[in-house]
């Protein structure tokens, strides 16, 4: 039976621990925030340990674009020209979608 | 924002995200209209929240199906050339397009998806070709109940992208993951096989909506006091959705699963026509 390639290996390893980084910041900011309210305001929005949360958030958002660029890096080194430039069109693509709204 | 507010985020994406991820769906569809009908909130705001929850279950789910040779990642960045064009439009018109438009497209996808899961997926007539091919975005996939790999040929990719330039689009605009767009391409128009099909959109949703993402998070649409609770109980939902398809009768839930969504498009075409149901 098939078995996976680097490329697919290196990408499970990067979403997996990823998204467990990024989930776990978002926990974590919120368990402090909790705390936090029980001695003080209601409001957990305001709450600094809230930016822990939003941490987690913005690496969740960043992380597709993290896998996009692997896969850039890696087809270029094994010279798979074709699909590397389908890679850098996506991040331009992303690159600009933010860019458009500044 | 208060603590028990949050919870309640929490707890409703866990639940929203376990029942659509037991029928392959990300848990957005259920996330927008839930958001604003019962929780007041913004569209946008709700929209936003959506995305990152849409993100999270696509990054969080592809690990197991990349590890497995199901995805096919190299059709997988061609696709993605066209859905995040599909949401860079989806986000320069996002801030013409009018709250009550949004609310009528989401009625149309809620009915379209209703549609969709009424009818049963099965595998197309798709062509089994030799091990080495020359199409280069042929490839194969180890299918564990024939104990062999099986290869297959990509079809119609121009219809494909256009469908997924579609599926974009809607994703950019609405928050969500597609599905109801990204299915037929890949099952009808490349007649993909579904294990294929199924682990290659996954992979890809999570692209399609970073593109949308960084743009609501620019605007400011994507708080964390909302955000935060939805990402993680979409995440939780959908680890408990995956184990709870193993040892639940999908027929009696496919049933249920229509009856929610026809209920959620009503009561959003009610708030189109500016009838607060609830």
């Amino acid at each position: 039976m098939n078995r996976t390639s680097p490329l697919e290996q290196s990408l499970a390893a990067l979403l997996r621990y990823g998204s467990w980084l990024a989930s776990a910041a978002i926990g974590l900011g919120f368990a402090l925030a909790l705390i936090d309210s029980r001695v003080g305001t209601r409001n957990l929005a305001i709450l600094p340990s809230m930016r822990i949360a939003s941490m987690g958030i913005v690496l969740f958002i960043l992380l597709p674009s993290l896998r996009v660029l692997l896969m850039l890096l890696v087809f270029i080194r094994e010279g798979d020209f074709r699909f590397a430039a389908a890679a850098g069109l996506v991040l331009v693509i992303i690159s600009l979608s933010v860019i458009f709204v500044l | 924002m208060d603590c028990a507010f949050m919870l309640w985020l929490f707890a409703v994406s866990v639940v929203a995200s376990a029942f659509g991820g037991m029928h392959g769906m990300a848990s957005g569809i259920f996330i927008v209209p839930i958001l604003t009908m019962f929780g007041h909130i913004e569209i946008h705001t709700a929209i936003g929240a959506s995305i990152v929850s849409v993100i999270a279950c696509s990054c969080g789910g592809a690990a197991p199906f990349l590890e497995n040779g199901m995805t096919n990642v190299r059709l997988a960045i061609v696709l993605e050339t066209a859905t995040t064009m599909g949401a860079l439009t989806g986000v320069l018109l996002v801030g013409i397009v009018p709250s009550s438009y949004l609310y009528s497209l989401f009625t149309v996808i809620l009915f379209l998806s209703a549609r969709q899961m009424l009818a049963r997926r099965r595998d197309p007539a798709f062509a089994y070709v030799p091990a080495v091919t020359n199409n280069w975005l042929d490839s194969s996939y180890p299918d564990q109940e024939l104990g062999r790999d099986v290869s297959y040929r990509v079809h119609r990719v121009p219809l494909g992208m256009m469908l997924m330039y579609g599926a974009g689009l809607i994703s950019a605009l609405l928050g969500i993951g597609s599905g109801v767009l990204k299915i037929p391409a890949m099952d009808a128009a490349m007649r993909l096989p579904i294990k294929v099909s199924s682990a290659t959109s996954n992979f890809m949703i999570g692209v399609t909506a970073a593109a949308s993402a960084g743009a609501y998070f620019m605007r400011g649409n994507i708080t964390t006091a909302v955000a935060g609770p939805v990402a993680l109980g979409s995440v939780l939902g959908a680890i408990v959705g995956a184990r709870m398809l193993l040892i639940v009768s999908n027929d009696r839930l496919r049933l249920l699963f229509v009856i929610v969504l026809l209920a959620l498009g009503l009561q959003m075409l009610l708030t189109v026509f500016g009838v607060q149901p609830l």
